[in-house]
Protein backbone atom coordinates (compact mmCIF):
# COMPACT_ATOMS: atom_id res chain seq x y z
CA UNK A 1 0.00 0.00 0.00
CA UNK A 2 3.04 2.69 0.00
CA UNK A 3 3.64 2.21 -3.51
CA UNK A 4 0.62 4.20 -4.87
CA UNK A 5 0.36 7.16 -7.25
CA UNK A 6 0.13 10.86 -6.43
CA UNK A 7 -3.04 12.53 -6.19
CA UNK A 8 -5.08 9.00 -6.60
CA UNK A 9 -8.07 10.65 -4.68
CA UNK A 10 -7.90 13.23 -8.02
CA UNK A 11 -7.44 10.31 -10.46
CA UNK A 12 -10.43 8.96 -8.89
CA UNK A 13 -12.92 11.48 -9.07
CA UNK A 14 -12.24 11.93 -12.95
CA UNK A 15 -12.42 7.94 -12.89
CA UNK A 16 -15.83 8.40 -11.23
CA UNK A 17 -16.87 11.60 -13.09
CA UNK A 18 -15.83 9.53 -16.86
CA UNK A 19 -18.72 6.52 -16.01
CA UNK A 20 -21.38 5.54 -14.08
CA UNK A 21 -20.35 2.64 -11.26
CA UNK A 22 -19.86 -0.43 -12.79
CA UNK A 23 -20.52 -3.27 -11.21
CA UNK A 24 -16.88 -4.23 -10.62
CA UNK A 25 -16.72 -0.82 -8.89
CA UNK A 26 -19.76 -1.32 -6.67
CA UNK A 27 -18.34 -4.88 -5.59
CA UNK A 28 -14.66 -3.53 -4.68
CA UNK A 29 -16.32 -0.52 -2.92
CA UNK A 30 -18.92 -2.83 -1.06
CA UNK A 31 -16.33 -5.23 -0.52
CA UNK A 32 -14.03 -2.63 1.37
CA UNK A 33 -16.81 -0.83 3.69
CA UNK A 34 -18.54 -4.53 4.38
CA UNK A 35 -15.06 -5.68 5.66
CA UNK A 36 -14.98 -2.31 7.41
CA UNK A 37 -18.08 -2.26 8.94
CA UNK A 38 -18.33 -6.11 10.11
CA UNK A 39 -14.41 -5.63 11.21
CA UNK A 40 -16.39 -2.47 13.54
CA UNK A 41 -19.50 -4.81 14.76
CA UNK A 42 -17.02 -7.29 15.59
CA UNK A 43 -15.18 -4.73 17.97
CA UNK A 44 -18.38 -3.19 19.19
CA UNK A 45 -20.34 -6.41 20.13
CA UNK A 46 -18.29 -6.67 23.08
CA UNK A 47 -20.25 -3.90 24.51
CA UNK A 48 -23.43 -6.23 24.65
CA UNK A 49 -21.16 -7.82 27.75
CA UNK A 50 -20.92 -4.08 29.64
CA UNK A 51 -22.90 -2.28 32.20
CA UNK A 52 -25.80 -0.62 30.56
CA UNK A 53 -25.24 2.43 33.11
CA UNK A 54 -21.81 3.22 31.80
CA UNK A 55 -22.44 6.31 29.69
CA UNK A 56 -20.55 4.85 26.19
CA UNK A 57 -22.58 1.94 26.05
CA UNK A 58 -25.80 3.55 24.39
CA UNK A 59 -23.90 5.04 21.76
CA UNK A 60 -21.54 2.28 20.81
CA UNK A 61 -24.61 0.11 21.06
CA UNK A 62 -26.19 2.10 18.32
CA UNK A 63 -23.25 1.85 16.42
CA UNK A 64 -22.65 -1.78 16.67
CA UNK A 65 -26.21 -2.10 15.41
CA UNK A 66 -26.10 0.83 12.89
CA UNK A 67 -23.12 -0.93 11.03
CA UNK A 68 -24.65 -3.91 10.88
CA UNK A 69 -27.58 -2.31 9.38
CA UNK A 70 -25.70 -0.63 6.38
CA UNK A 71 -23.49 -3.50 5.71
CA UNK A 72 -26.42 -5.81 5.00
CA UNK A 73 -28.27 -3.12 3.31
CA UNK A 74 -24.93 -2.19 1.19
CA UNK A 75 -24.74 -6.18 0.18
CA UNK A 76 -28.87 -6.25 -0.87
CA UNK A 77 -27.97 -2.77 -3.15
CA UNK A 78 -24.32 -4.39 -4.50
CA UNK A 79 -24.54 -5.63 -8.24
CA UNK A 80 -21.76 -8.17 -7.73
CA UNK A 81 -19.10 -9.05 -10.49
CA UNK A 82 -18.33 -12.01 -12.02
CA UNK A 83 -14.58 -11.29 -11.81
CA UNK A 84 -12.97 -14.01 -9.04
CA UNK A 85 -9.71 -12.07 -9.10
CA UNK A 86 -11.66 -8.49 -7.64
CA UNK A 87 -12.39 -10.56 -4.78
CA UNK A 88 -8.93 -11.87 -4.15
CA UNK A 89 -7.22 -8.50 -4.41
CA UNK A 90 -10.15 -7.24 -1.83
CA UNK A 91 -8.95 -9.80 0.34
CA UNK A 92 -5.52 -8.17 0.33
CA UNK A 93 -6.79 -4.42 1.01
CA UNK A 94 -8.60 -5.43 3.73
CA UNK A 95 -6.25 -7.59 5.19
CA UNK A 96 -3.61 -4.65 5.03
CA UNK A 97 -5.95 -2.91 6.87
CA UNK A 98 -6.53 -5.50 9.40
CA UNK A 99 -2.67 -5.67 9.94
CA UNK A 100 -1.97 -2.18 9.75
CA UNK A 101 -4.62 -1.01 12.62
CA UNK A 102 -3.46 -3.87 14.48
CA UNK A 103 -7.94 -4.77 14.80
CA UNK A 104 -6.42 -8.02 17.01
CA UNK A 105 -6.06 -5.74 19.83
CA UNK A 106 -9.39 -4.64 19.97
CA UNK A 107 -11.02 -7.78 19.55
CA UNK A 108 -10.41 -9.02 23.20
CA UNK A 109 -11.03 -7.84 26.52
CA UNK A 110 -13.81 -5.22 27.95
CA UNK A 111 -14.14 -1.71 26.87
CA UNK A 112 -12.07 0.17 29.20
CA UNK A 113 -11.05 4.19 29.66
CA UNK A 114 -7.46 3.34 28.20
CA UNK A 115 -4.76 3.97 25.41
CA UNK A 116 -6.61 0.84 23.75
CA UNK A 117 -9.96 2.26 23.77
CA UNK A 118 -8.69 5.45 22.74
CA UNK A 119 -6.84 4.13 19.67
CA UNK A 120 -10.16 1.93 18.69
CA UNK A 121 -12.25 5.53 19.31
CA UNK A 122 -9.32 6.71 16.96
CA UNK A 123 -9.79 4.54 14.46
CA UNK A 124 -13.35 4.37 14.02
CA UNK A 125 -13.69 8.19 13.57
CA UNK A 126 -11.14 7.82 11.30
CA UNK A 127 -13.68 5.18 9.49
CA UNK A 128 -16.25 7.40 9.95
CA UNK A 129 -14.56 10.37 7.97
CA UNK A 130 -12.06 9.60 6.25
CA UNK A 131 -13.91 6.59 4.12
CA UNK A 132 -16.20 9.37 1.75
CA UNK A 133 -16.81 7.23 -1.52
CA UNK A 134 -19.79 10.31 -1.96
CA UNK A 135 -17.42 12.99 -1.88
CA UNK A 136 -15.08 11.39 -4.83
CA UNK A 137 -18.23 11.11 -7.45
CA UNK A 138 -19.99 13.74 -9.57
CA UNK A 139 -22.56 16.13 -7.37
CA UNK A 140 -25.24 15.34 -9.52
CA UNK A 141 -24.98 11.63 -8.58
CA UNK A 142 -28.17 9.64 -8.76
CA UNK A 143 -29.90 9.49 -5.80
CA UNK A 144 -32.61 7.36 -7.03
CA UNK A 145 -29.83 4.81 -7.93
CA UNK A 146 -29.97 2.13 -4.86
CA UNK A 147 -26.31 2.14 -4.55
CA UNK A 148 -25.77 5.60 -4.20
CA UNK A 149 -28.61 5.87 -2.26
CA UNK A 150 -26.81 3.24 0.16
CA UNK A 151 -23.90 5.25 -0.24
CA UNK A 152 -25.41 8.44 0.87
CA UNK A 153 -27.49 7.40 3.65
CA UNK A 154 -23.79 5.54 5.01
CA UNK A 155 -22.64 8.95 5.06
CA UNK A 156 -25.07 10.77 6.77
CA UNK A 157 -25.48 8.41 9.18
CA UNK A 158 -21.39 8.45 9.69
CA UNK A 159 -22.11 12.15 10.53
CA UNK A 160 -24.92 11.56 13.84
CA UNK A 161 -22.54 8.51 14.62
CA UNK A 162 -19.29 10.35 15.22
CA UNK A 163 -20.82 12.01 17.96
CA UNK A 164 -19.41 9.73 20.35
CA UNK A 165 -15.98 9.68 18.94
CA UNK A 166 -15.88 13.18 18.69
CA UNK A 167 -16.92 13.92 22.35
CA UNK A 168 -14.98 10.93 23.58
CA UNK A 169 -11.67 11.44 22.28
CA UNK A 170 -12.22 14.75 22.99
CA UNK A 171 -13.37 14.97 26.46
CA UNK A 172 -12.53 11.45 27.86
CA UNK A 173 -10.88 11.05 31.25
CA UNK A 174 -7.71 9.15 30.30
CA UNK A 175 -4.54 9.30 31.17
CA UNK A 176 -2.95 10.35 28.22
CA UNK A 177 -1.20 13.50 26.99
CA UNK A 178 -2.66 15.77 24.81
CA UNK A 179 0.77 14.81 22.31
CA UNK A 180 -0.06 11.34 22.87
CA UNK A 181 -3.62 11.57 22.01
CA UNK A 182 -3.14 13.82 18.54
CA UNK A 183 -0.55 10.86 17.80
CA UNK A 184 -2.91 8.12 18.24
CA UNK A 185 -5.18 10.23 16.07
CA UNK A 186 -2.92 10.92 13.47
CA UNK A 187 -1.73 7.77 13.06
CA UNK A 188 -5.03 5.93 12.71
CA UNK A 189 -6.14 8.68 10.38
CA UNK A 190 -2.73 7.58 8.26
CA UNK A 191 -3.83 3.93 8.37
CA UNK A 192 -7.24 4.14 7.16
CA UNK A 193 -6.39 6.61 4.56
CA UNK A 194 -3.85 4.64 2.62
CA UNK A 195 -6.23 1.92 3.04
CA UNK A 196 -8.89 4.14 1.12
CA UNK A 197 -6.18 5.13 -1.06
CA UNK A 198 -5.31 1.47 -1.60
CA UNK A 199 -9.31 0.67 -2.62
CA UNK A 200 -9.53 3.75 -4.92
CA UNK A 201 -6.38 2.61 -6.65
CA UNK A 202 -7.82 -0.86 -7.49
CA UNK A 203 -10.80 0.43 -9.23
CA UNK A 204 -8.28 2.99 -10.61
CA UNK A 205 -6.20 0.96 -12.33
CA UNK A 206 -9.12 -1.89 -13.33
CA UNK A 207 -9.73 1.34 -15.77
CA UNK B 1 -2.25 24.78 -3.76
CA UNK B 2 -0.01 27.21 -1.22
CA UNK B 3 -0.01 26.27 2.32
CA UNK B 4 0.90 28.04 5.51
CA UNK B 5 2.20 26.10 8.79
CA UNK B 6 0.51 26.72 11.82
CA UNK B 7 1.28 25.08 14.60
CA UNK B 8 1.96 21.60 12.80
CA UNK B 9 -1.44 22.23 10.39
CA UNK B 10 -1.59 22.99 6.86
CA UNK B 11 -3.91 26.26 6.24
CA UNK B 12 -4.98 26.19 2.87
CA UNK B 13 -4.88 29.93 1.08
CA UNK B 14 -5.07 32.07 -2.01
CA UNK B 15 -3.69 35.59 -2.66
CA UNK B 16 -4.89 37.39 -5.54
CA UNK B 17 -3.25 40.91 -6.22
CA UNK B 18 0.66 41.69 -5.62
CA UNK B 19 1.68 42.32 -1.40
CA UNK B 20 2.29 46.06 -2.60
CA UNK B 21 -1.01 47.18 -2.58
CA UNK B 22 -3.88 47.12 -0.08
CA UNK B 23 -4.75 43.26 0.68
CA UNK B 24 -8.13 42.79 2.40
CA UNK B 25 -8.33 39.13 4.02
CA UNK B 26 -11.84 37.41 3.59
CA UNK B 27 -12.47 35.08 6.68
CA UNK B 28 -15.04 32.63 5.97
CA UNK B 29 -18.39 31.77 7.72
CA UNK B 30 -18.79 28.44 9.46
CA UNK B 31 -19.81 26.23 6.97
CA UNK B 32 -17.93 28.21 3.92
CA UNK B 33 -14.63 27.71 1.87
CA UNK B 34 -12.30 30.43 0.08
CA UNK B 35 -14.48 29.29 -3.11
CA UNK B 36 -17.61 31.57 -1.91
CA UNK B 37 -15.43 34.68 -1.77
CA UNK B 38 -15.26 34.42 -5.64
CA UNK B 39 -17.38 37.13 -6.71
CA UNK B 40 -15.46 39.28 -4.54
CA UNK B 41 -12.08 38.76 -6.02
CA UNK B 42 -12.54 39.69 -9.40
CA UNK B 43 -14.08 43.04 -8.30
CA UNK B 44 -11.67 43.85 -5.85
CA UNK B 45 -8.84 42.82 -7.66
CA UNK B 46 -10.22 45.19 -10.93
CA UNK B 47 -10.08 47.89 -7.88
CA UNK B 48 -6.59 47.43 -7.42
CA UNK B 49 -7.19 45.85 -3.89
CA UNK B 50 -5.16 42.46 -3.09
CA UNK B 51 -7.62 39.76 -2.08
CA UNK B 52 -6.62 37.24 0.97
CA UNK B 53 -8.58 33.89 1.06
CA UNK B 54 -8.09 31.32 3.44
CA UNK B 55 -9.88 28.32 5.18
CA UNK B 56 -9.91 28.07 8.37
CA UNK B 57 -8.73 25.01 10.18
CA UNK B 58 -11.65 22.54 9.94
CA UNK B 59 -12.51 24.20 6.57
CA UNK B 60 -12.37 23.33 2.89
CA UNK B 61 -8.71 22.65 2.28
CA UNK B 62 -6.98 23.52 5.27
CA UNK B 63 -5.94 20.34 8.28
CA UNK B 64 -8.92 19.56 10.36
CA UNK B 65 -7.75 18.80 13.95
CA UNK B 66 -9.38 15.84 15.22
CA UNK B 67 -9.16 17.32 19.00
CA UNK B 68 -10.50 20.63 17.60
CA UNK B 69 -8.77 24.20 18.07
CA UNK B 70 -9.51 26.83 20.12
CA UNK B 71 -10.62 29.94 19.37
CA UNK B 72 -8.28 32.56 19.66
CA UNK B 73 -6.52 29.80 17.00
CA UNK B 74 -8.50 31.14 14.36
CA UNK B 75 -7.38 34.76 14.70
CA UNK B 76 -3.65 33.57 14.82
CA UNK B 77 -3.90 31.32 11.70
CA UNK B 78 -4.47 34.53 9.71
CA UNK B 79 -1.29 36.55 11.22
CA UNK B 80 0.63 33.54 10.28
CA UNK B 81 -0.43 34.15 6.94
CA UNK B 82 -0.07 37.56 6.36
CA UNK B 83 3.97 36.90 8.06
CA UNK B 84 4.44 34.18 5.41
CA UNK B 85 3.47 36.57 2.63
CA UNK B 86 5.57 39.75 4.30
CA UNK B 87 2.25 41.48 4.37
CA UNK B 88 2.89 44.08 7.08
CA UNK B 89 -1.18 45.30 8.07
CA UNK B 90 -4.25 44.52 6.09
CA UNK B 91 -7.87 44.82 6.05
CA UNK B 92 -9.73 41.52 7.63
CA UNK B 93 -13.44 41.51 6.51
CA UNK B 94 -15.44 37.96 8.23
CA UNK B 95 -18.93 36.95 8.06
CA UNK B 96 -20.73 35.63 10.66
CA UNK B 97 -18.74 33.26 12.76
CA UNK B 98 -15.11 34.83 10.85
CA UNK B 99 -17.07 37.90 11.85
CA UNK B 100 -15.67 37.56 15.41
CA UNK B 101 -12.64 36.09 14.25
CA UNK B 102 -12.08 39.48 12.63
CA UNK B 103 -13.11 41.46 16.15
CA UNK B 104 -10.59 38.60 17.49
CA UNK B 105 -7.57 39.33 15.47
CA UNK B 106 -8.32 43.43 15.51
CA UNK B 107 -7.91 42.67 19.39
CA UNK B 108 -4.77 40.61 19.59
CA UNK B 109 -2.90 42.03 16.17
CA UNK B 110 -3.62 45.78 16.55
CA UNK B 111 -0.20 46.46 14.71
CA UNK B 112 -1.19 44.16 11.45
CA UNK B 113 -4.63 45.60 11.27
CA UNK B 114 -5.35 48.35 8.90
CA UNK B 115 -8.82 48.36 8.96
CA UNK B 116 -11.94 45.61 10.15
CA UNK B 117 -15.10 44.52 8.48
CA UNK B 118 -17.11 42.40 11.00
CA UNK B 119 -20.57 41.46 8.82
CA UNK B 120 -22.87 39.95 10.02
CA UNK B 121 -22.13 38.87 13.71
CA UNK B 122 -21.44 39.41 16.98
CA UNK B 123 -19.09 39.99 19.93
CA UNK B 124 -20.88 38.01 22.77
CA UNK B 125 -23.87 35.15 22.70
CA UNK B 126 -27.14 36.68 23.87
CA UNK B 127 -30.71 34.20 24.61
CA UNK B 128 -31.23 34.35 21.10
CA UNK B 129 -28.05 33.62 19.83
CA UNK B 130 -27.17 30.63 22.48
CA UNK B 131 -30.14 28.98 21.24
CA UNK B 132 -29.38 29.44 17.30
CA UNK B 133 -26.19 27.62 18.14
CA UNK B 134 -27.59 24.99 20.06
CA UNK B 135 -30.17 24.87 17.00
CA UNK B 136 -27.46 24.52 14.78
CA UNK B 137 -25.17 22.27 16.79
CA UNK B 138 -28.48 19.50 17.35
CA UNK B 139 -29.12 19.62 13.58
CA UNK B 140 -25.68 19.03 12.48
CA UNK B 141 -24.95 16.41 14.84
CA UNK B 142 -28.50 14.55 15.35
CA UNK B 143 -30.29 15.16 11.75
CA UNK B 144 -26.94 15.41 9.78
CA UNK B 145 -25.31 17.93 7.73
CA UNK B 146 -27.94 18.59 4.84
CA UNK B 147 -30.16 19.70 7.77
CA UNK B 148 -27.85 21.97 9.29
CA UNK B 149 -27.45 23.32 5.70
CA UNK B 150 -31.55 23.04 5.49
CA UNK B 151 -31.52 25.00 8.55
CA UNK B 152 -29.35 28.07 8.04
CA UNK B 153 -31.00 28.64 4.54
CA UNK B 154 -33.91 30.28 5.44
CA UNK B 155 -31.34 32.44 7.86
CA UNK B 156 -29.10 33.33 5.34
CA UNK B 157 -30.96 34.42 2.30
CA UNK B 158 -33.80 36.42 0.84
CA UNK B 159 -37.39 34.69 0.10
CA UNK B 160 -36.64 36.21 -3.55
CA UNK B 161 -33.37 34.78 -3.66
CA UNK B 162 -34.08 31.30 -2.73
CA UNK B 163 -36.99 31.22 -5.01
CA UNK B 164 -34.79 32.21 -8.05
CA UNK B 165 -32.16 29.65 -6.98
CA UNK B 166 -34.43 26.85 -5.85
CA UNK B 167 -33.54 24.66 -9.26
CA UNK B 168 -29.38 25.31 -8.26
CA UNK B 169 -29.62 25.48 -4.21
CA UNK B 170 -30.47 21.30 -3.88
CA UNK B 171 -27.15 21.19 -6.08
CA UNK B 172 -25.53 23.56 -3.82
CA UNK B 173 -26.24 22.10 -0.23
CA UNK B 174 -25.27 18.38 -2.03
CA UNK B 175 -22.09 19.71 -2.93
CA UNK B 176 -21.34 21.85 0.48
CA UNK B 177 -22.01 18.86 2.12
CA UNK B 178 -19.61 16.68 0.08
CA UNK B 179 -16.80 18.79 0.22
CA UNK B 180 -16.96 19.58 4.25
CA UNK B 181 -16.25 16.84 6.68
CA UNK B 182 -18.84 17.65 9.55
CA UNK B 183 -16.42 17.27 12.42
CA UNK B 184 -14.37 20.16 11.36
CA UNK B 185 -17.31 22.28 11.30
CA UNK B 186 -18.50 20.92 14.69
CA UNK B 187 -15.05 21.69 16.46
CA UNK B 188 -15.17 24.82 14.95
CA UNK B 189 -18.42 25.47 16.04
CA UNK B 190 -17.56 24.18 19.47
CA UNK B 191 -14.68 26.31 19.98
CA UNK B 192 -17.19 28.89 20.50
CA UNK B 193 -18.95 26.72 23.56
CA UNK B 194 -15.54 27.81 25.57
CA UNK B 195 -16.02 31.36 24.05
CA UNK B 196 -15.89 33.96 26.65
CA UNK B 197 -17.43 37.25 25.81
CA UNK B 198 -15.20 39.64 24.10
CA UNK B 199 -17.38 42.94 24.34
CA UNK B 200 -15.39 44.00 26.97
CA UNK B 201 -12.33 43.84 24.95
CA UNK B 202 -13.65 46.03 21.84
CA UNK B 203 -12.24 49.22 23.14
CA UNK B 204 -8.98 47.95 22.32
CA UNK B 205 -9.86 47.90 18.41
CA UNK B 206 -8.43 51.44 17.44
CA UNK B 207 -8.17 50.63 13.16
CA UNK B 208 -10.88 51.64 11.28
CA UNK B 209 -14.12 49.42 11.35
CA UNK B 210 -17.03 49.37 9.53
CA UNK B 211 -19.46 46.95 11.20
CA UNK B 212 -22.09 45.62 8.29
CA UNK B 213 -25.45 44.15 9.04
CA UNK B 214 -28.22 43.26 7.24
CA UNK B 215 -31.81 44.68 7.42
CA UNK B 216 -33.63 41.23 8.03
CA UNK B 217 -31.05 39.30 9.42
CA UNK B 218 -32.57 37.66 12.32
CA UNK B 219 -30.06 35.80 13.07
CA UNK B 220 -27.36 38.01 14.10
CA UNK B 221 -29.87 41.04 14.57
CA UNK B 222 -28.97 44.61 14.62
CA UNK B 223 -29.06 44.62 18.24
CA UNK B 224 -25.79 42.39 18.60
CA UNK B 225 -24.32 44.36 16.17
CA UNK B 226 -25.50 47.75 18.19
CA UNK B 227 -22.78 46.19 20.80
CA UNK B 228 -20.18 46.18 18.93
CA UNK B 229 -20.86 49.52 17.59
CA UNK B 230 -21.18 50.84 20.97
CA UNK B 231 -17.60 49.93 22.24
CA UNK B 232 -15.73 50.37 19.31
CA UNK B 233 -14.55 54.42 18.99
CA UNK B 234 -13.44 54.39 15.49
CA UNK B 235 -16.72 52.87 13.95
CA UNK B 236 -19.63 52.91 12.00
CA UNK B 237 -22.29 50.71 11.63
CA UNK B 238 -23.95 50.27 7.89
CA UNK B 239 -27.10 48.66 7.48
CA UNK B 240 -27.94 47.08 4.19
CA UNK B 241 -31.29 47.10 3.58
CA UNK B 242 -33.71 44.24 2.21
CA UNK B 243 -31.48 41.58 2.39
CA UNK B 244 -30.41 38.71 5.23
CA UNK B 245 -27.87 37.48 7.14
CA UNK B 246 -25.36 35.81 4.36
CA UNK B 247 -26.16 38.80 2.04
CA UNK B 248 -22.72 38.92 0.96
CA UNK B 249 -23.27 36.17 -1.27
CA UNK B 250 -26.35 37.29 -2.79
CA UNK B 251 -25.44 40.79 -3.21
CA UNK B 252 -21.54 40.79 -3.99
CA UNK B 253 -21.54 43.77 -6.21
CA UNK B 254 -22.52 46.06 -3.47
CA UNK B 255 -20.92 44.67 -1.20
CA UNK B 256 -17.66 44.96 -3.22
CA UNK B 257 -18.64 48.41 -3.42
CA UNK B 258 -18.95 49.19 0.21
CA UNK B 259 -15.60 47.50 1.16
CA UNK B 260 -14.14 49.40 -1.62
CA UNK B 261 -15.05 53.08 -0.34
CA UNK B 262 -14.08 51.91 2.78
CA UNK B 263 -10.72 51.40 2.27
CA UNK B 264 -10.65 54.19 -0.34
CA UNK B 265 -11.47 56.35 2.93
CA UNK B 266 -8.94 54.82 4.96
CA UNK B 267 -6.06 54.92 2.39
CA UNK B 268 -7.43 58.63 1.56
CA UNK B 269 -7.23 59.68 4.92
CA UNK B 270 -11.20 60.79 4.58
CA UNK B 271 -12.38 58.51 7.04
CA UNK B 272 -14.56 59.24 10.28
CA UNK B 273 -14.66 57.16 12.69
CA UNK B 274 -17.67 58.55 14.72
CA UNK B 275 -19.81 55.24 15.56
CA UNK B 276 -22.74 56.63 12.89
CA UNK B 277 -25.17 54.93 11.37
CA UNK B 278 -26.14 54.74 7.78
CA UNK B 279 -27.58 52.76 5.43
CA UNK B 280 -26.31 51.29 2.22
CA UNK B 281 -27.95 52.51 -1.19
CA UNK B 282 -29.14 49.71 -3.47
CA UNK B 283 -27.59 50.49 -6.42
CA UNK B 284 -23.70 50.32 -6.54
CA UNK B 285 -24.00 53.52 -9.31
CA UNK B 286 -24.99 55.88 -6.32
CA UNK B 287 -22.62 58.85 -5.97
CA UNK B 288 -22.66 58.03 -2.22
CA UNK B 289 -23.28 54.21 -1.48
CA UNK B 290 -24.89 54.87 1.64
CA UNK B 291 -26.92 57.78 3.55
CA UNK B 292 -27.34 58.42 7.15
CA UNK B 293 -29.75 56.74 9.32
CA UNK B 294 -32.45 59.01 10.50
CA UNK B 295 -34.73 57.61 13.50
CA UNK B 296 -33.97 54.53 15.82
CA UNK B 297 -31.93 52.51 14.20
CA UNK B 298 -32.94 49.48 16.66
CA UNK B 299 -36.20 49.67 15.61
CA UNK B 300 -38.15 47.48 12.62
CA UNK B 301 -40.66 50.00 12.47
CA UNK B 302 -39.87 52.87 10.79
CA UNK B 303 -39.85 55.45 13.52
CA UNK B 304 -38.78 59.02 13.67
CA UNK B 305 -36.65 60.84 16.35
CA UNK B 306 -38.98 61.30 19.07
CA UNK B 307 -39.34 64.67 19.01
CA UNK B 308 -41.85 64.47 15.59
CA UNK B 309 -43.33 61.21 16.89
CA UNK B 310 -44.42 63.64 19.89
CA UNK B 311 -46.16 66.42 17.34
CA UNK B 312 -47.60 63.14 15.46
CA UNK B 313 -50.87 63.33 17.37
CA UNK B 314 -53.99 60.70 16.48
CA UNK B 315 -55.36 62.96 14.12
CA UNK B 316 -52.09 63.60 12.27
CA UNK B 317 -51.90 59.84 11.81
CA UNK B 318 -55.40 60.21 10.49
CA UNK B 319 -54.74 62.24 7.78
CA UNK B 320 -51.72 60.69 6.59
CA UNK B 321 -51.47 59.51 3.61
CA UNK B 322 -50.70 56.09 1.96
CA UNK B 323 -47.39 55.11 2.19
CA UNK B 324 -45.26 55.85 -1.28
CA UNK B 325 -43.05 52.99 -0.16
CA UNK B 326 -42.63 49.77 -2.35
CA UNK B 327 -45.13 46.71 -1.91
CA UNK B 328 -42.95 44.29 0.28
CA UNK B 329 -43.19 42.01 -2.40
CA UNK B 330 -41.36 44.06 -5.11
CA UNK B 331 -38.01 42.99 -5.92
CA UNK B 332 -35.38 45.09 -3.72
CA UNK B 333 -33.51 46.88 -6.50
CA UNK B 334 -37.04 48.16 -7.75
CA UNK B 335 -37.42 50.00 -4.71
CA UNK B 336 -36.09 53.52 -4.09
CA UNK B 337 -34.37 54.50 -1.09
CA UNK B 338 -35.60 57.70 0.29
CA UNK B 339 -32.64 59.90 1.72
CA UNK B 340 -32.27 61.35 4.84
CA UNK B 341 -30.18 64.64 6.16
CA UNK B 342 -28.51 64.41 9.16
CA UNK B 343 -26.97 61.35 10.40
CA UNK B 344 -27.58 59.35 13.22
CA UNK B 345 -26.53 61.16 16.56
CA UNK B 346 -24.45 58.92 18.96
CA UNK B 347 -26.52 56.54 21.49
Amino acid sequence: MNQLPDNIREHARQYFASRPLSSDDKTRICLFLQSVKSTNAAILSKIEFQPFEWMPYKYLHTQYYKDIEQSTLLAKATEWSFNPMLYMEATQINLSLWQAADINKFLTGAFEPNRTLYEYLALSHAFMSELRILSLLPPDFDLAERFIHCLHEIDLENGRQIQTQVRMLKDMKIDLSEEEKQQIVDDMRVVVSQAFDALLYSIVQSD
Amino acid sequence: MPTAKFRGYDVHYEFYGTVSRPTIVFVNGLSMRTNHWEPFVKRLTAQNISVLLYDMLGQGASSKPVLGATFSENADAIACILDEMGIEKAYVAGISFGGVVVEEFGIRYPEKTKGLIPISTFSELDGQLRHHSHNLHMAMTQIGFEGYLNLIMPLNFTSMYLEKMADVLGMAKRITSMSLQVYGIQNLMESLADFKSITGELHKITAPTLILNAEHDYFTPRHVHEVIRRHIKNSKLMIVQHYCHAFTLEIPDISCRIITDFIDQVENDTWVGDQSVWIAEDSIDSDEIAYPCEGDHLRFIPSQPKTKSKANSKATLRKQKPSKQAPATEAPEKRKATKAKPPQSEA
